[in-house]
């Protein structure tokens, strides 16, 4: 498999987490409301983190070093795992609504975190089997 | 029926506490990292006419015991003279490991080897021939997988065989015509000594001191030999011999480890590729942070339901009771007293599961040892080794064994900071109060409230550490040298079993400590006699009002500082105590609702507050602890003085500047 393709791959889900990620902050320090991006600083500060790690493996792909896979892979991974956390976190506030009899809607479980992660989880599926054989033979 | 002493020992890390607890049915705390057992555990298993008793050890590179727990393994193996040494050897790492069992061999007591984690070798492609291993030791080979109770049969059996088959033999390494000449002239001094010569083996006793090894010194420091033997070491250089001494281990080692072991595929596994991105000289801190902050943030929102759930039960019970019961004293000590005081408390239990949860699993994959890893920098910019980081993340648990864990620090400095800094690492006991506070008056923003707070433990220790380094404990601190473990899937028994282990002694303070203190808080609430309720003309009152001008300046009022006085007892009765003196025992969450409608509490004076609680005087188990481990009240005094000082300035700092940021809250 072709690293260009792992490294627009990483460029773009790393840039998509950045830009996000941006904007979960910038809504979290001022008054700006945007749809399906809530406001939270340390929720905006764990997309750039995952941003980061997509766009630092997109880089040294770009640069020719393998070793860039290694890092567009762990960031598919740290993608689906907040993913996973953000989705349980959503679910455990729909459970809640439900108890207290209060309302909820699926909207309010669309966080960048998930939309994003479900990017992240058809990178998985595609290429993480392939990216970690790779590795361990390599 | 005879009775057997096994002693289990091995490097740290390589699951000799699983393999302990699998053989005894003991549940001792085992993670994945070095240095989880600082202290020898005992347990008992009656195997085919034989009562046994197993010693789990400290984990040990060598027998040269540089840390304090290395000294309690390597002295039970020397001096208790166990009947057989069981080493538990990392399959997946035998040249490290191998390194124990030639100082094991010098000793000439019996050694079997168990041979374990051979699964995670073999899925690695790694093949080891434990016949010819065991034939080119002379020492039984038995592979084990502790995890899965693989091969403890087969250990028991070896164990015992070596037992039975004494006299044993004695192994030894060649070092070389110089070191062989100055060991056979230190072992001829010593055999004047009749005492000496039964109690060690003199030529293990003799490479010890060649290699400088001062505790081997204060052996022999009686004996008539000791100036014969001085003699003799004033010419030498021990640094040279230790080096030359380990090469020589080393040289044997690599000459048996090709006849025995077939590696598998080179290149770069799962583990390592995940370790070159956590551990990443710029990404791994933010990494880290993320992961914190992912972790407290799971925590409160998959507890919400639960939390609401048991609110929901109390007020039941609340109401119930209050509707039954005569006369109206004795309601009010079930409803404001008990149930107000510990159901306080109890409310959070799902919080606290939840987080011990996230917790066991990262460091049950090995996650945290990388922690450690990547603070390494920090904290020897600070003075302190990388290690001393491993105290402070088992410190987030409770800090009792936080300021334990801190034996495994070889310097006594770098201990002693390491110990003192300790609690100021968020404990879960400290968790109820900032769930509380963090839940009433930040509403969406309580799981980054609470990431902040813990990061402020963090700081407030790494900046403690520099300011006691750089004062009252000058020095410099040793480099740090960790081995990352692979990273392992815990299994879901395992998880559950160490957040069980954990959470219930929360649940355990819930129906002890706590209801003690909610108790005592009641009747001071109560008295005198016809006083209203948690008024200021009670005794409790009459308390929080003296106290009241020590922590005015904070924005506390008499209720905040009776019940920090009571948290000093342990934290989470700040809890209690606040509910009992609001009298919520009417609901759960009333107490939240009580907090937010006290005109004198806003959302800075909580942050104040649960700053505060971060910082201020340890608990009473923590400070017996500082007070046992460096075997001084003066320290534990100092820890209480100095966490009461810097907890009141960085409260007032923080009451004072968050109203900025907070939009004068």
């Amino acid at each position: 498999m072709s690293n260009r393709i792992k490294e627009i791959f990483g460029a773009v889900l790393g840039a998509l987490y950045g830009g996000l990620g941006m904007l979960q902050i910038v809504s979290a320090v001022t008054d700006l409301a945007l749809p399906f991006v809530p406001a939270s600083f340390f929720g905006g500060f764990a997309l750039l983190v995952i941003g980061a790690v997509l766009l630092t493996g997109a880089r040294n792909l770009a640069q020719g070093l393998d070793e860039g896979v290694v890092f567009v892979n762990v960031g598919i991974l740290l993608s689906v795992a907040f993913g996973a956390v953000t989705l349980l976190a959503a679910g455990a506030g729909a459970l809640e609504a439900a108890i207290a009899g209060e309302a909820w809607s699926v909207a309010d479980a669309l966080a960048p975190a998930v939309y994003l992660a479900v990017i992240g989880a058809a990178g998985l599926l595609a290429w993480c089997r392939a990216f970690f054989r790779g590795l361990v033979a390599a | 029926m005879t009775g057997i002493r096994i002693a289990l020992t091995g490097n740290p890390n390589v699951g000799k506490t699983t393999l302990f607890n699998a053989l005894t049915g003991s549940r001792q705390h085992v993670g994945n990292w070095p240095g989880v057992t600082v202290e020898k555990k005992t347990g008992r298993i009656d195997w085919n006419g034989h009562a046994i008793e197993v010693i789990d050890l400290p984990g040990t590179y060598s027998l040269t015991a540089y840390s304090a727990d290395e000294v309690v393994a390597r002295d039970y193996i020397i001096e208790e003279k166990p009947d057989v040494v069981v080493q538990v050897v990392d399959a997946t790492n035998l040249e490290r490991n191998l390194y124990l069992t030639t100082q094991l061999a010098e000793l000439g007591v019996p050694v079997v080897i168990a041979l374990n984690m051979a699964d995670a070798a073999e899925a690695g492609g790694c093949a080891i021939d434990r016949e010819r291993l065991s034939a080119l030791l002379a020492i039984p080979v038995v592979r084990t997988v502790g995890t899965r109770g693989e091969g403890l049969d087969d250990l028991l059996d070896a164990a015992i065989r070596e037992v039975e088959t004494s006299p044993h033999h004695e192994h030894t390494v060649g070092y070389g015509n110089d070191a062989e000449v100055m060991i056979a002239s230190i072992v001829d001094v010593f055999s004047a000594d009749k005492d000496l010569t039964k109690r060690y083996p003199l030529r293990w006793l003799a490479v010890r001191l060649l290699e400088g090894d001062e505790n081997a010194l204060d052996k022999i420091r009686d004996s008539p030999a000791h100036t014969g033997v001085q003699a003799l070491l004033s010419g030498i250089d021990p640094d040279e011999y230790e080096v030359a001494m380990a090469d020589r281990r080393y040289e044997m080692i690599a000459a048996v480890l090709p006849q025995v072991r077939t590696a598998g595929a080179g290149g770069m596994n799962v583990s390592e590729m995940v370790d070159r991105v956590v551990t990443d000289r710029y990404l791994g801190i933010p990494i880290f942070l993320a992961l914190m902050w992912g972790a407290f943030e799971l925590t409160f929102a998959v507890a919400a339901p639960f939390v609401v759930l048991i609110e929901a039960g109390l007020a039941w019970l609340s109401a119930t009771i209050a509707g039954s019961i005569e006369p109206a004293w004795l309601a009010s000590l079930v409803g404001d007293g008990i149930i107000g005081g510990v159901g306080a408390v109890l409310v959070f239990v799902p919080n606290i599961f939840i987080l011990f949860l996230i917790l066991s699993f990262l460091e049950d994959t090995g996650y945290l040892a990388r922690a450690a890893f990547i603070m390494d920098r920090l904290m020897y910019a600070i003075g302190l080794p990388g290690k001393a980081f491993i105290p402070m993340l088992i410190g987030f648990g409770c800090n009792v064994p936080g300021i334990m864990a801190a034996r495994s620090i070889e310097g006594e400095k770098d201990r002693l900071i390491t110990i003192l800094v300790n609690p100021f690492i968020s404990c879960s006991a400290r968790l109820p109060v900032y769930i509380l506070f963090a839940g009433a008056f930040f509403g969406a923003g309580a799981g980054g409230i609470v990431f902040l707070l813990y990061i402020l433990g963090i700081a407030a220790a790494i900046g403690s550490a520099k300011l006691f380094r750089h004062t009252i404990l000058p020095g410099e601190s040793s480099p740090f040298i960790m081995e990352m473990p692979p990273y392992r899937l815990p299994t879901v028994w395992t998880s559950l079993l160490h957040t069980w282990s954990r959470g219930a002694m929360y649940v355990r303070k819930a129906g002890t400590i706590i209801l003690v203190g909610a108790l005592v808080v009641w009747c001071l609430a109560s008295l005198p006699f016809g006083v209203e309720y948690g008024s200021s003309a009670s005794l409790a009152g009459a308390l929080g009002h003296l106290l009241e001008p020590l922590v005015a300046p904070l924005g506390f009022d008499w209720k905040v500082a009776v019940a920090l006085l009571f948290g000093f007892v342990a934290k989470e009765v700040v809890v209690g105590s606040l509910g009992v003196l609001y009298g919520t025992g009417e609901g759960g969450d009333a107490l939240s609702t009580a907090l937010l409608a006290d005109p004198g509490l806003s959302a800075a004076t909580a942050l104040a507050l649960m700053v505060f609680v971060l910082l201020y005087t340890p608990c009473l188990a923590t400070i017996a602890t500082i007070r046992k481990e460096t075997g001084s009240w003066r320290w534990a005094g100092f820890s209480v003085a100095y966490g009461l000082v810097l907890a009141w300035l960085l409260a007032l700092i923080v009451g004072h500047i968050a109203p900025f940021f907070l939009g004068g809250a």
